[in-house]
């Protein structure tokens, strides 16, 4: 990162210089250090507070009308026309979309209510269609699911009006029966207190059909249905022609009022005297010339850029940038986990891309659990965005997981053993458990030295005696190793005492360089080694779950349900297989590894660019 | 008899922090999610949390199979 003040004449700064250095999208603005009486703070003068109101209730409006239209029309242009000409435009194109998608809804709504009564009407139309005009009609459906319903109903009636009614019933689809009622209308509250004795209900009318009962609002819904698909369709091509016509304005106008914002938000950064203006901000060195080119072509040699000497500013200041090879660059999603790191410490992608998969294949280590992995990775890796940053990690880790498959002769835990003779190339994970766990504590000590390195080498330019603990330990650390060695007969024992004494020698340095807690440090480092013995766990753990699987399909009486209990068991094994990996993995780096080195507290690097749908720019 | 008590030790060389691990993990599981849902940025230190009880069982789970695979065992 480079730190550069830009010079130039005030009344260009909002017509040229601000939209050249967002143009080129690589200055991170910071507040001017500079201070002189002449120097003052790029106010928000009301007209420009009103002017950012304004942008910001046309971002409003055109979101709004944005999400509700259907994805019709080409892609953003160039806003040509005014801002307020583009503001009425905004919030008129939302009015006529919000009360379209308000119809539409409601015709929508409708069609299914009536769609709801669509098995009730032809049942009571045929039964209604020759009773009396002049008496009260009563539409009831009755639950077949009570045999004597009907028969109660009948002696209620009687004993209400006696002879004076007339019931006709038609079994509907399912568990109901469509009867109607008609009686002369001077026994209807006789009727209905009747009905509620039996407990038996009207068929509700929709509150829209106001009418007296069903028998009335069916004509009227059968009518309306009638002219309901037109309507919704016309409604639906009125939304669709809108958004032909409008989608790519309101995109334009959109971006231009984000990136208008951006410049005002900017604008508060800079410092100015009456006819210049200060602006300073960071910039890749790499860039700088690119930023350079666009301020000369906007302003001519109105304007100069100067790089500011490293001893004017700081570290801790600096935005941080991950710059990593294209391979490496997925893994920075898992370090954005963590707080960014400071500027000027280690960036650990490279370490993490390498060593994450690494450890998630050795303890998923199978060869079919791999390639299904691989397979999933690859649908994700196609797609855009964060999906495909997961596709690229889960490709690293699936093809671990087959190159450690390959090494333990796993496919499907013992089933590549039982059907092809499959051998291991290492050892098989089944049966040695302790060289595996061997294997796994000495790659705790390779990560956990790398750390300790990595921490020595970033803080000894500024902290001598942090690293010089950190390499204390780190020697330490080796010693004990060669200690245990020695003393199990791996090394020859000769190498026992010298290790030892070694290890005394080192205690006073240790305390020196990083004090009374020097000590607990040491201990903290070996149990963090001891801690890569999870490693070994969920790999054996998962391997023995892939053999039970296997012996279900011998273990219960057909082998048909045998098979498919021992696939939902691969399949629940390969589930945890993916969590399990994935969060110890996770940790043994941010807990062990990351604790020896990283250092965070940096800015996220955050230049004043062109808006888009995928920019993070807060404006 | 032997074989009664290496097994008896294995079991509760991995039950008991199984036992610990859950019970860790059951209080820590609902303030992390309280915690997610107010700071989304706080993913990794939820996944170190999480992570850091199952060392126990993890370790328990190392015991044991060094329990059974002891010389006799």
């Amino acid at each position: 990162m480079t730190k550069v003040r830009i010079l130039g004449p005030r009344d260009q700064l909002l017509t040229f210089a601000l939209p050249a250095v967002q143009q080129t999208g690589v200055l991170h603005p910071v507040a001017c250090t500079v201070t002189h009486p002449l120097l003052a703070t790029g106010e928000i003068t009301p007209r420009l507070a009103r002017l950012r109101r304004s942008l910001t209730r046309v971002i409003e409006d055109a979101d709004r009308a944005l999400a509700i239209f259907p994805e019709i029309g080409g892609a953003a242009a160039q806003w040509s026309g005014g801002l307020p000409r583009g503001a009425r435009l905004a919030r008129s194109i939302w009015r006529r979309a919000a009360a379209l998608q308000r119809e539409e809804q409601a015709l929508l709504e409708e069609r299914a209510l009536i769609d709801k009564y669509s098995s009730f009407f032809s049942a009571f139309q045929a039964l209604s269609s020759d009773l009396a005009a002049d008496g009260a009609g009563y539409c009831l459906v009755l639950r077949r699911s009570d045999p004597g319903l009907l028969e109660r109903l009948r002696s209620a009636l009687h004993n209400a009006v006696g002879e004076g009614f007339e019931l006709r019933t038609r079994p509907l689809p399912g568990e109901e029966t469509a009867a109607v009622l008609s009686v002369p209308n001077p026994a209807a509250p006789a009727v209905e207190r009747a009905l509620a004795e039996a407990q038996v209900e009207e068929v509700p009318v929709p509150p829209s059909y106001g009418g007296r009962s069903l028998a009335e609002a069916i004509p009227r819904m059968l009518a309306r249905a009638a002219g309901l698909p037109a309507r919704i369709d016309a409604v639906h091509q009125e939304l669709q022609a809108l958004s032909r016509d409008h989608r790519p304005g309101l995109l334009a106008l959109r971006k231009r009022a984000h990136d208008l914002l951006g410049q005002i938000e900017a604008l508060s950064l800079v410092r100015m005297t009456p006819r210049a203006f200060v602006l300073d901000g960071w910039v890749p060195e790499t860039k700088r010339a690119t930023l350079l080119a666009a301020l000369r072509d906007a302003l001519g040699d109105a304007v100069a850029v100067e790089e500011l000497e490293r001893e004017k500013w700081t570290d801790a200041t600096a935005p941080v940038v991950f710059s990593n090879p294209r391979l490496f660059r997925p893994f920075e999603e898992l370090v954005r986990f963590m707080p960014l790191p400071r500027y000027g410490t280690v960036d650990p992608t490279p370490f993490l891309a390498v060593f994450f998969p690494m450890f998630f294949g050795l303890m998923l280590g199978d060869l079919g659990y791999g390639a299904i992995l691989c397979a999933v990775a690859f649908l994700l890796w196609r797609r855009k965005g964060l999906a495909h940053s997961i596709g690229a990690i889960a490709g690293a880790c699936g093809a671990f997981s087959l190159i450690f498959g390959a090494f333990f002769g796993e496919l499907f835990g013992d089933l590549g053993h039982r059907l092809f003779g499959l051998h291991p190339l290492l050892f098989s994970r089944e049966e040695a458990l302790i060289p595996f766990l061997v294997l796994a504590v000495a790659l705790g000590l390779v990560h956990v030295l790398l750390g300790l390195v990595l921490g020595a080498i970033s803080s000894v330019h500024a902290h001598r005696r942090e690293a010089v603990g950190r390499g204390v330990i780190a020697v330490m650390v080796v010693l004990v190793t060669v200690a245990i060695l020695a003393l199990s007969g791996i090394l020859p024992r000769g190498f026992f005492t010298p290790s030892i004494i070694a290890l005394l020698a080192a205690v006073p340095v240790l305390v020196v360089a990083e004090g009374l807690l020097g000590p607990i440090e040491l201990l903290a480092a070996l149990g963090n080694v001891l801690s890569y013995a999870r490693i070994m766990a969920l790999g054996t753990a998962s391997v023995m779950m892939a053999v039970v699987a296997n012996r279900m399909v011998g273990a219960v009486g057909s082998a048909a349900v045998g098979a498919l209990l021992a696939l939902l068991f691969h399949l629940v094994n390969f589930v945890l297989g993916l969590f399990g990996p994935t969060i110890h993995a996770l940790r043994l780096h941010y807990v062990e590894f990351f604790g020896k080195f990283y250092s965070s507290g940096g800015a996220e690097y955050r230049p004043l660019r062109p808006w888009n749908t995928d920019s993070t720019q807060s404006t | 008899m032997q074989y009664v008590w290496i097994s008896l030790a294995a079991a509760l060389a991995i039950g008991l922090p199984a036992l610990c691990t859950a019970w860790a993990q059951s209080r820590i599981g609902p303030a992390v999610a309280a915690s997610l849902a107010e700071k989304p940025q706080l993913g990794a230190v939820a996944v170190v949390l999480l992570a850091i009880p199952e060392t126990m069982v993890i370790l328990g789970f190392v015991v044991a199979l060094m329990i059974v695979m002891r010389p006799g065992g």
